[in-house]
């Protein structure tokens, strides 16, 4: 009776937070009229926002994956001192208010900033400039790509990359026979995510770039001069394609024939 | 062929330490230790993934202590032999020799000669995830040997492998020793030590305590670590005696035994071997070097029979074929005779 009691309340609490989940998200789907979704769609302003915060998410995640991928193999197989402090250091974007993210990248980008120097040097202006957003969406979202990386470095069992430089392979051949091939799911997943996390990002791009106009900007945009009613439309549609590339993304990674790593093997 | 010298190595809390080692080309030679004893971390030393902190490593009049792992012509099967699982069993095996970057037909030839010789050909295209521990343990050993290298490190490689098949890869190994290859086997299992060596060197808290042929090993025992090692149950702590010409060892608990050499320190360590103790229902005759009555405390099945534990002022532990058993009839709590000739008492001069 006690337990039986006692799956009923997890059942309850577990339906009430999926609920407050989909809720709003069923709710503005059913509030938008077909009609209008159908204008949205073939909006021009619209259509060049998701396209643009598609193609900028997807490059701020592609160029920062060379970067990000050998500092995540480091923090999962080096010692080094400080090697915490390098951690936290990772995780902060995380835990920064976005806004404040927004101005410290704008602080780095801007005419005064080391970067925005160089940018200007070469004649290009990163502060309402696409490569200014994908600065400021990688700021916030390389975290998610690491940490994922890392996780799945460290899941790859030493002793295989030490047998294959015992075999005679250079570092960087153990580097991307084994330990990329073998970690590839989770630097997968940390791509998906961290793409998944720039696209979505409002706070620090608003900041760097009002325009061009990315998906949530355009969105808020909207809200802000014409109301909610307008704005619902792009909202759905922005959520539709995002989910669709999300799903597409996750089916192309988990495509890889799934690689088993026996328990043995970790030992 | 291979030759340490003075090796040290600390690892956190652990270290190795004074290790120095020379095998001659073409031996098998048996490292035996309990995990965390030192012995991969010493493998690990010798193949090159990790540098000593100090001492030499020559292979081949070699010193290539800080030479690339790449170039010490070394090959490690690691236990539970750490297979690539994004290859085939082709894949694993030609990994060495595309680091070689030989050509593809090279490649093909080397690898199929290899197969057909650790007999894994029905397995070349294969992944690896539902191969059994012995063909795994083949895949790793043509993985290695195909590269051809001068020295063979094996970390337990019968460790993770069933009964059945241990008796397959071990004339393997014999046969890759009898064809020249040196190798160096890490095991915790004395009886895989004296089936394939030809020398053993026991290790202990990141020493080498004792080193030779297995019959003098644990014959000879140098302390009790290593008589453990050998299976032997019987320790005594003694005082030695000198009565006329002949030496006795008065044991703690009573019982005195008549043993043979001569200068003995005041105190020491001995050790019996169950198999050299006889039982006997009947009193035995006078003329017996070493007699005491006991009672059967305890009988329990054994690797080759039975154990009997006997209380005669001591604990002697004796092991019985089941036939001899059978024929003495043994019972707990019954009186029983032991005796021992003298040359079979052994003392174990670094356990005083």
């Amino acid at each position: 009776m006690k337990n039986n009691l006692f799956s009923w309340i997890l059942l309850i609490l577990s339906s009430l937070v999926l609920l407050f989940i989909l809720a709003p998200l069923a709710g503005m789907f059913i509030n938008t009229g077909s009609t209008e979704f159908i204008e949205t769609v073939k909006d021009k302003e619209v259509q060049e926002s998701i396209w643009l915060t598609l193609w900028v998410s997807f490059a701020a995640t592609f160029i920062f994956a060379f970067a990000a991928i050998p500092l995540a193999w480091l923090l999962a197989r080096k010692n080094f001192p400080l090697k915490g402090v390098v951690q936290g250091i990772i995780d902060l974007p995380v835990v920064l208010p976005h806004t404040a993210a927004g101005i410290a990248v704008l602080g780095f980008i801007s005419r005064d900033g080391f970067l925005g120097k160089t940018a200007d040097a070469l004649g290009l202006s990163l502060i309402n400039n696409p490569a200014g957003i994908a600065l400021a969406m990688a700021f916030v979202s390389v975290p998610f790509l690491i940490n994922s990386a890392r996780d799945g470095f460290a899941s790859v069992p030493e002793r295989l990359e030490k047998a294959a430089l015992t075999l005679g392979a250079s570092r960087s051949r153990v580097f991307f026979t084994i330990s990329l091939p073998l970690a590839w799911r989770s630097i997968m997943t940390g791509f998906v995510m961290m793409f998944a996390r720039g696209m979505s990002e409002f706070g620090a791009v608003v900041i760097v770039a009002y325009h061009p106009m990315i998906a949530p900007v355009l969105i808020y945009e909207r809200f802000s001069s014409f109301g909610l009613k307008y704005a619902r439309p792009a909202s759905v549609l922005f959520i539709i394609v995002a989910l669709a590339v999300f799903i597409l993304l996750r089916l192309i990674s988990l495509k890889k024939k799934e690689i088993y790593i026996s328990p043995d093997a970790e030992a | 062929m291979l030759r340490l010298k003075n090796i040290n190595k600390r690892l956190g809390n652990f270290a190795i330490s004074g290790i120095s080692l020379e095998i001659p080309e073409g031996e098998y030679y048996v490292l035996l230790g309990r995990s965390g004893s030192g012995k991969t971390q010493l493998l690990e030393l010798i193949a090159g993934l990790s540098i000593p902190d100090a001492g030499e490593i020559w292979i081949n009049n070699q010193d290539v202590t800080r030479k690339k792992i790449q170039n010490r012509q070394v090959g490690l099967v690691f236990q539970d032999y750490a297979i690539f699982p994004n290859m085939t069993v082709f894949g694993n095996i030609a990994y060495p020799l595309h680091s070689r970057k030989l050509k593809r037909h090279d490649i093909d030839l080397k690898v199929k000669n290899i197969a057909e010789e650790m007999n894994i050909s029905n397995l070349l295209d294969r992944f690896t995830h539902n191969l059994s521990g012995g063909e795994l343990q083949r895949v790793a050993l043509a993985r290695t040997l195909v590269n051809s290298p001068k020295l063979l490190l094996l970390d337990e490689p019968l460790a993770s492998i069933d009964a059945s098949l241990r008796d397959d890869i071990k004339r393997t190994l014999r046969r890759l020793n009898r064809n020249g290859l040196t190798i160096i086997h890490v095991t915790h299992d004395y009886r895989e030590a004296v089936s394939l060596a030809a020398r053993i060197g026991v290790i202990h808290n990141g020493h080498i305590i004792q080193e030779g042929p297995p019959n003098e090993v644990f014959s000879k025992p140098v302390n009790k670590f290593v008589a453990r090692y050998a299976g032997i149950r019987n320790f005594f702590r003694v005082r030695f005696r000198r009565d006329g010409d002949c030496w006795k060892a008065l044991c703690e608990g009573g019982p005195v035994f008549r043993i043979s050499g001569n200068n003995f320190p005041e105190k020491g360590l001995m050790i019996l071997k169950s198999d050299d103790i006889k039982i006997s229902n009947n009193e035995p005759s006078a003329g017996s070097d070493n007699r005491f009555n006991g009672v059967v405390r305890e009988i329990s099945p054994s690797e080759n029979g039975m154990e009997v534990t006997i209380d005669a002022g001591e604990i002697f532990y004796v092991d019985l074929p089941v036939c001899d058993f059978k024929s003495l009839q043994i019972r707990e709590s019954s009186n029983i005779w032991i005796t021992f000739p003298k040359e079979a008492v052994i003392a174990l001069p670094g356990s005083g």
